[in-house]
């Protein structure tokens, strides 16, 4: 095993079976959990399941047809018939019933109905009724004709050349390469704060002399880089497989789970550009790390880096409203920036070629160009123990 | 051929010209002691030796000529300021450093294990090498140093932090790894374990050479100022002596300029006193250190 090698497995070992980054691994399926329950918990406030009155003078529900079927995470709301106003008014005193409608004998000519309740009905039992009537509405149609009036309708949105298109449905898919940004970015800023804090660690307990005695700054840097970004898409492919069973689980349940997919445009942008973003932002990091003299002042300086890759995110709004606007294309083609403005793009418009070819060629071009400016600034840095290391010595013709 | 030879080095660090034109060389198999008041250049003189630093300007052949990726194996380097992975057991810290010496895994272990034992750490291996003591995580040091057999030891203070018990482990190794052909370079501000361990000595102040060469030559070199003389009954009166001091039962007479050690003894003859001892003082290499850096004393 060559020494490079030698260093990644180290690197990677030292962080990935460490209880911090298992506490990290673990606080994302802990979060999905969280926001799962937490919509669950939403809805569930939102549904009262008490039953609902009716009191029918026109007819139309003396021998009903049973509503149709409810979908997680609603509840279904029994609905009961009563012979008049008195009799509901009565359960709905008694708590039976949460509310009542009354429905006049002109219904069909008039559409108008009254409701009665002591506390606002819901908007899950009050749409559960309008579906209640509606079924009996048109008990005599058609079956597929009633049921294609009760649901809604599907409209699918598609682009003139037919590559993209959008339903209600599939919504979600917008944010998944979005989504996939974030989780990277996430990732990346984990993986490169180890790199940066491990060549701090290296120069200030002295360990650097005894390394670099032993192998190249060149091995040491590439093993470093080598084992930290094994250590960012061990976190990413954890996550994967957290939101895969997560999918699997909840698409049972819940309707937008089933419609998922990532295009290939997305996957392609997560290779040529997150990627990229990835090493890059390692790189950038080391570099900090062999700059500055203690952790500290390292971590203030992350902030140059993870600010700007911030920035689209804070721009959300504008990118997802004028996707091909010319602020949005530069920020496309910022090193920085194009990452997060790339995927957000992508779930939203077609991105023309040429713009994924320069944004691609940029960011790998940039990755490159920060390795070497993490080697020179390793190989200028190692030893300066309680100094700075200025970005002009870096730049300075050696 | 020489295992290491440096040709007039000179390295700067803006206005600070921390070697300069610094040459001597290393014979195989030799104990050479580095020496140097703190800020001399020692340092940096051993980092241009591993090839951390580039000099501005000279030349240095290390093993046989410049230094290799494949020569880093053969080396081992002690730093002044120790260097281990603090949050890692100590067997792992070893077997990540080994490893970086082109060791396997079954070396390093079957090596450490060896080397722990003979520094009583056998039993502090699993612990964490901060929750080692001082001397423990110097000794420990010691061992990722030679864990792959070096043909050339470079120790910079390697006695720093170690009790007396410790000291004389250390100074035992370093004697059987010299016996066994190792080439060291001893780097210590403890002059008596210098003068005890090192054939031959360099001594850099300011940058420069300031003495270089054989230990008993160099101590010959500033010795003739005086001589010790133990005598049956008081000395007699003698001409040519600036100050007379007793040491240990003994006399050293200070000689006057000009005067010669052949004649205080012609005279001490001539006088029918009866000598027990008579000898040229030979000044300690601690004297020496103290005379060479406070300007007294030429250039190599």
């Amino acid at each position: 095993m060559s020494k490079t090698w030698h260093v990644a497995l180290h690197e990677y070992s030292r962080h990935v079976f460490n209880k911090r980054f298992l506490l990290g691994l673990l606080s994302v399926p802990f979060v999905i959990i969280l926001m799962v329950g937490l919509i669950f918990l939403i809805v569930a406030m939102e549904t009262d399941a008490r039953p609902v009155g009716y009191v029918d003078f026109s007819g139309i529900l003396a021998d009903p047809v049973p509503p149709p079927e409810i979908e997680p995470p609603d509840k279904p709301v029994e609905f009961r018939p009563y012979a008049d106003e008195s009799a509901a008014m009565a359960a709905l005193d008694h708590g039976e019933i949460q509310a009542y409608y009354v429905i006049p004998e002109d219904y069909l000519e008039t559409g108008t109905l009254s409701v009665v309740h002591a506390e606002a009905l819901k908007d899950g039992p009050r749409y559960q009724f309008y579906d209640f009537l509606a079924v009996n509405l048109l008990r005599d149609t058609d079956p597929a004709i009633a049921r294609r009036i009760v649901e809604s309708d599907e409209v699918i949105v598609q682009s003139a050349d037919g590559s993209r298109s959008m339903s209600s449905d599939s919504w979600f898919n917008i944010l998944v390469p979005f989504i996939a940004a974030i989780a990277f970015i996430i990732a990346m800023f984990t993986a490169g704060g180890y790199l940066m804090q491990a060549v701090v660690e290296e120069k200030e307990n002295r360990t650097m002399e005894v390394l670099i005695t032993s192998v190249s700054s060149n091995q040491f840097m590439a093993g470093k880089i080598i084992g930290d970004i094994a250590i960012g898409l061990t976190q990413i492919l954890a996550w994967i497989g957290f939101v895969i069973i997560g999918i699997l689980v909840g698409r049972v349940k819940l309707e937008f789970l089933q419609g998922i997919e990532i295009s290939p445009q997305a996957l392609l942008l997560i290779a040529t550009i997150l990627l990229p973003a990835f090493v890059m932002v390692c790189a950038l990091m080391a570099a900090i790390g062999a700059t500055v003299s203690e952790a500290r002042e390292g971590q203030q300086m992350t902030g140059l880096i993870s600010l700007p890759i911030w920035i689209p995110y804070m721009l959300t709004g504008i990118i997802i409203g004028s996707p091909n606007a010319p602020i949005v294309v530069a920020l496309s083609l910022f090193p920085l920036t194009a990452p997060l403005t790339m995927l957000i793009r992508q779930g939203m418009t077609n991105i023309p070629a040429w713009q994924i070819v320069a944004s691609s060629a940029i960011m790998i071009l940039s990755a490159v160009g920060s390795i070497w400016l993490a080697g020179r600034a390793f190989r200028l840095g190692m030893l300066r123990y309680g100094k700075r290391l200025k970005w002009r010595e870096i730049f300075a013709k050696s | 051929m020489p295992t290491v030879e440096i040709s007039h080095i000179t390295k700067t660090f803006g206005p600070l010209k921390a070697v300069d034109d610094v040459s001597f060389s290393i014979e195989k198999g030799e104990l050479f002691g580095l020496l140097g008041p703190n800020g001399a250049g020692k340092t940096t003189t051993i980092r241009c030796m591993l090839d951390i630093f580039k000099p501005d300007s000279g030349s240095v052949a290390i093993l046989g000529g410049a230094m290799s990726e494949a020569k880093k194996d053969h080396i081992g380097y002690m730093p002044e300021e120790r260097g281990l992975y603090q949050d890692i057991p100590l067997e792992r810290c070893l077997a990540y450093l080994g490893s970086l010496k082109g060791l396997s895994p079954s070396d390093v272990k079957q090596r450490s294990e060896g080397y722990l034992e003979r520094f009583d750490l056998a039993a502090h291996k699993t612990k964490k090498v901060k929750e080692l003591s001082k001397g423990m995580q110097q000794k420990a040091q010691i061992i990722a140093t030679l864990l792959h057999q070096p043909e050339l030891l470079i120790v910079d203070e390697p006695f720093a932090g170690l009790d007396p018990v410790n000291t004389q482990m250390v100074k035992d190794l370093l004697r059987e790894q010299h016996q066994q052909g190792v080439t060291i370079v001893l780097c210590s501000h403890q002059m008596n374990l210098v003068e005890e361990l090192c054939d031959r000595i360099v001594l850099i102040d300011h940058g420069k050479v300031m003495l270089y060469g054989g230990l008993e030559d160099i101590r010959h070199q500033f010795s003739g100022h005086a001589v010790v003389v133990r005598a049956e009954g008081p000395l007699p009166e003698l001409k040519g002596i600036e100050r007379v001091e007793p040491i240990n039962g003994s006399t050293k007479l200070h000689l006057a300029a000009g005067m010669k050690p052949q004649e205080i003894l012609k005279t001490l003859v001539a006088k029918d006193v009866t000598l027990a001892q008579f000898e040229i003082a030979m000044p300690t290499l601690d004297e020496i250190f103290i005379r060479v850096v406070q300007g007294e004393g030429g250039e190599a």
